[in-house]
């Protein structure tokens, strides 16, 4: 005879005195990740039907499904939402309660390096067209993450079959079975207890980690992860800046790749855009501190200003800072108005921050460059620390007694934002768990065991590994100061390919024109390209080109350089 | 472990009194072979691990779930009958999974809305199946029994789908074993059998490679002579008059079908072969036959 699963057993211990409530699936985390995940699960019948399901958030839900701000005033923390990403959550509904007058399509990036300013730009028609798809209308979709996680929260007041419990954080997880069922524990199949911190517990089929870098089911599914904080935080601030002065939509992104880490600007609207600045912690606390007209000069200057000039411009920065009294508007000016006299760049091109000179007619290069910042919106400026993370899995061994777990998101993986692919990752796995889930139920599987989640950890692991690797090896190019590398880079040899991976990661998953089973192992195959080619120029400039110091700017130094990345792409 | 030497030599000596003779007589009551439910207890513990020697079952149990609900779908189909959501597709259904083991497949098809009865030959299993049941809130109408098939024959029982998944391969007498679930069908009832084909091929695979060298599968697990080939599993048929007409050797599928089954290494799982591909026949092979309608 059938029993319930935690109830069948004897609770002695003090923890578990409560009755466990009986789920198919609980979700631990209420995050963009999380509530895709549940929305996802609730728009399958053959899931919802016949499984349980709940979502734990230990923030509130209702915060987020009443957040509302002005028009034209935006949220600091804004998502890149690509084709296949955009097309999954259209598939589950969730797009239609997307505030869409709140989303900007990207239609083109440049992205140029800081040393050499080689620069490439690429488009949506870079996005190959096929006969079952036409051309995607944008290559990426900006999108604040408040906006869709209260889309999300809309679409799941729609589905009762999850249910939401928030304001309510986890206390533990355990083994649903006591000690003394000893015959239970030599199964080692067990089901997962979660104790919450309003008393009550909740026992799992399958527990779902989608709970962030620090998660606490991977810390009970007992898998290890490998990664390193990057010693580099990123700067966040929605900023405002004047219309195209010739009525050209503002769907352009912006990222220049500096020795402290690459900028970026990513369009919300003709007169607001986001901006992500990687740099070293010190330099972010500084900037964080300043004026926002201080630091709107600050934005201009490092899209534009030599190197040699930024290094000035931080050192200044630093020194105000440390010294108590940060730079000023008026003092962040004149610096750059110094720097920018010393290089000769006249206040009416494109390469000048200067905010009054920049009006009339623009400049032949000032497409080149993003609208120039007139003011950052209040409250807008924030910072948190980078960092590369990997789970050595993604599902729970049951062996040892932690099966019934599984991990999504930034739980199982932390990426660099420089490929603006975090939250996309985070989609694909939430798209290939649904479809396991939803495979495991027609086949009436344990949706809860290996069997069934097996092929979400082969389908994900190595496509999100591939990303995780791409984007820290890009990182690490770019960071490196001196050196062949910086020679190659300098020199403009090896720029290009390094350019074209950038190209890669951004584009892996633009191309496809709905969720497809294949786009996953596409991406993967396309961002794994992009990390042998990033590698073995690396490889080559540092082996072949210390030998060649002499040759350098020579032609046959050139020539020799083209023979080394040919080979390297080969 | 091998299965002791005198049972192997037994099968050998047997040889052509097996293989399905339909003028073959039982000799028992029952067509179980003690060692092999010896071996099978040896095992029983190890049921429910992913990981452990029954890996290989637990990958197989998706394809042939999938396959059994397609059958199940097109004849209802064929009948005009309603169709079901497909992950209740077996509601209604009175199944009996004979050969239960640790209720691999009983599981399933119970959360695929079945009634499930699970009769196992080794009362260790049957034992493995019930904690294993009683874990799942899931599970609602699904009974285990330590019992033959030749058992509930002469209880005078009747379902409308049976199933002896991997088990052909393990019984004494399969012509009897066949003939006793023949007998606990409904007229138009299923029956779906999964088995291993004699082949040199199937020796090589499920013997040579799977159990003595790669050690995918317990040793011992498997006895070549006891393996039936798909051609011997249409001609019983077609002499039971299950079968009325065949092509080339091929059973019309409304009547019978044989799904060659194989496994992909480089994606983990098993995957069936097309219908009517004899090749992919060679090894692991279902069978799926329905017992006529009385005629009135």
């Amino acid at each position: 005879m059938p029993v319930a699963l935690c109830r069948s057993r004897g609770y002695a211990t003090e923890a578990s005195t409560a009755t466990a409530q009986d789920y198919d699936i609980v979700i631990v985390g209420g995050g963009p990740a999380g509530l895709a995940l549940a929305g996802a699960l609730a728009h399958s019948p053959a899931i919802y039907e016949t499984a349980k399901i709940a979502l734990v958030e230990a923030g509130s839900l209702e915060k987020t499904r009443a957040w509302s701000m002005g028009e034209g005033e935006y949220s600091n923390r804004v998502s890149s939402i690509t084709n296949v990403s955009r097309h999954f959550l259209q598939a589950i509904g969730a797009w239609d309660h997307l505030d869409t007058s709140r989303t900007a399509p990207v239609e083109e990036i440049q992205a140029w390096d800081g040393l050499s300013s080689a620069r490439i730009t690429f488009s949506t028609t870079d996005i190959p067209a096929s006969s079952q798809h036409a051309r995607p209308l944008q290559m990426a979709t900006m999108v604040e993450n408040l906006n869709l996680q209260r889309a999300l929260l809309r679409l799941l007041s729609t589905k009762p079959a999850v249910h939401l419990l928030d304001n309510v954080k986890v206390s533990s997880i355990s083994r649903a079975s006591s000690d003394a069922d000893a015959e239970a524990q030599a199964q080692a199949d067990d089901y997962p207890r979660i104790t919450l911190s309003d008393g009550r517990a909740l026992c799992a089929r399958l527990l779902i980690g989608a709970d962030g870098h620090s998660s606490p089911v991977r810390s009970y599914a007992q898998i290890a992860s490998y990664g390193w904080q990057y010693p580099t935080h990123a700067v966040v601030a929605t900023l405002e800046h004047r219309a195209h002065p010739l009525g050209q939509p503002n769907t352009a992104a912006f990222q220049r790749f500096l020795a402290t880490g690459p900028i970026a600007f990513l369009p919300l609207s003709p007169t607001a855009s986001s901006l992500v600045w990687s740099t070293k912690p010190q330099y972010a606390a500084a900037l964080r501190a300043l004026d926002p007209a201080a630091l709107g000069t600050y934005i201009n200057a490092a899209f534009r200003l030599p190197p040699v000039s930024l290094s000035y411009l931080y050192s200044v920065l630093l020194e105000a800072h440390e010294s108590g009294s940060p730079l000023t508007p008026q003092q962040a000016a004149e610096e750059v108005a110094f720097r920018e006299r010393s290089h000769g760049i006249s206040p009416h091109t494109a390469q000048s921050s200067s905010t009054t000179a920049a009006v009339g007619i623009p400049d032949s290069d000032a497409d080149s460059f993003p609208p120039l910042i007139t003011g950052i919106q209040q409250g807008t400026v924030a910072g948190f620390p980078l960092r590369l993370m990997h789970a050595d899995a993604y599902l729970g061994s049951s062996a040892e007694g932690r099966g019934r777990t599984v991990l999504v998101g930034d739980a199982a993986h932390n990426v660099h934002p420089l490929a603006g692919q975090g939250l996309n990752m985070g989609l694909a796995d939430v798209a290939e768990l649904v479809r396991c889930i939803e495979a495991g139920v027609l086949t009436g599987a344990d949706i809860g065991q290996g069997t069934t989640l097996q092929p979400y950890a082969r389908n994900r692991y190595l496509a999100n590994h591939a990303l995780l690797s791409v984007t820290d090896k890009l990182h690490k190019l770019y960071s490196v100061e001196s050196g062949p590398v910086v020679w190659a880079r300098s020199a403009g040899l090896e720029i290009i390919n390094e350019l074209f991976a950038v190209k890669g990661a951004i584009m892996a998953s633009a191309g496809a024109a709905r969720e497809e089973p294949d786009a996953g192992r596409a991406a993967m195959r396309f961002a794994a390209d992009a990390v042998e080619v990033g590698a073995s120029t690396l490889h080559g400039a540092r082996v072949l080109l210390t030998g060649l110091g002499t040759l350098a700017g020579t032609a046959a130094g050139r020539a020799i350089g083209n023979l080394i990345t040919s080979a390297g792409k080969r | 472990m091998r299965v002791p030497v005198h049972t192997r030599f037994g099968h050998s000596a047997r040889l052509f009194s097996r293989h399905l003779s339909n003028n073959a007589r039982a000799s028992s009551n029952s067509t179980i072979d003690p060692a092999e439910i010896e071996h099978f207890s040896r095992l029983s513990a190890q049921w429910w691990d992913e990981h452990g020697e029954l890996k290989m079952l637990h990958k197989m149990n998706p394809p042939r779930v999938a396959w059994l609900k397609e059958k199940l779908v097109e004849t209802a189909e064929v009948d005009g009958e309603r169709s079901l959501a497909p992950w209740k597709a077996m509601s209604g259904k009175r199944i009996l999974d004979v050969g239960c083991g640790g209720g691999l497949l009983s599981e399933s098809l119970a959360r695929l809305g079945a009634s499930v009865t699970g009769v196992d030959a080794a009362a260790s299993n049957i034992a493995i199946a019930e904690l294993h049941q009683s874990h799942d809130h899931s599970l609602q109408d699904l009974e285990y029994r330590h019992a033959a098939v030749e058992m509930l024959a002469a209880e005078g029982h009747q379902f409308d789908v049976l199933c002896a998944m991997e088990v052909l391969e393990h019984v004494d007498e399969p012509s009897h074993f066949l003939r006793s679930c023949a007998e606990l069908l409904e007229p138009g009832g299923h029956l779906f059998l999964s088995t291993i084909s004699r082949t040199p091929l199937a020796h090589l695979l499920t013997i040579t490679m799977a159990e003595d060298t790669l050690g995918l599968v317990a040793p011992g697990t498997h006895t070549y002579e006891k393996f039936i080939r798909p051609s011997e599993l249409v001609s019983f048929f077609d002499h039971l008059g299950w079968i009325t007409q065949t092509f080339d050797g091929r059973p019309s599928r409304h009547e019978a079908e044989v799904r060659g089954m194989m496994y992909v290494p480089w994606n983990g799982e098993w995957q069936l072969g097309p219908r009517g591909a004899g090749w992919s026949e060679q090894c692991n092979y279902l069978f799926w036959a329905r017992k006529p309608m009385r005629r009135d």
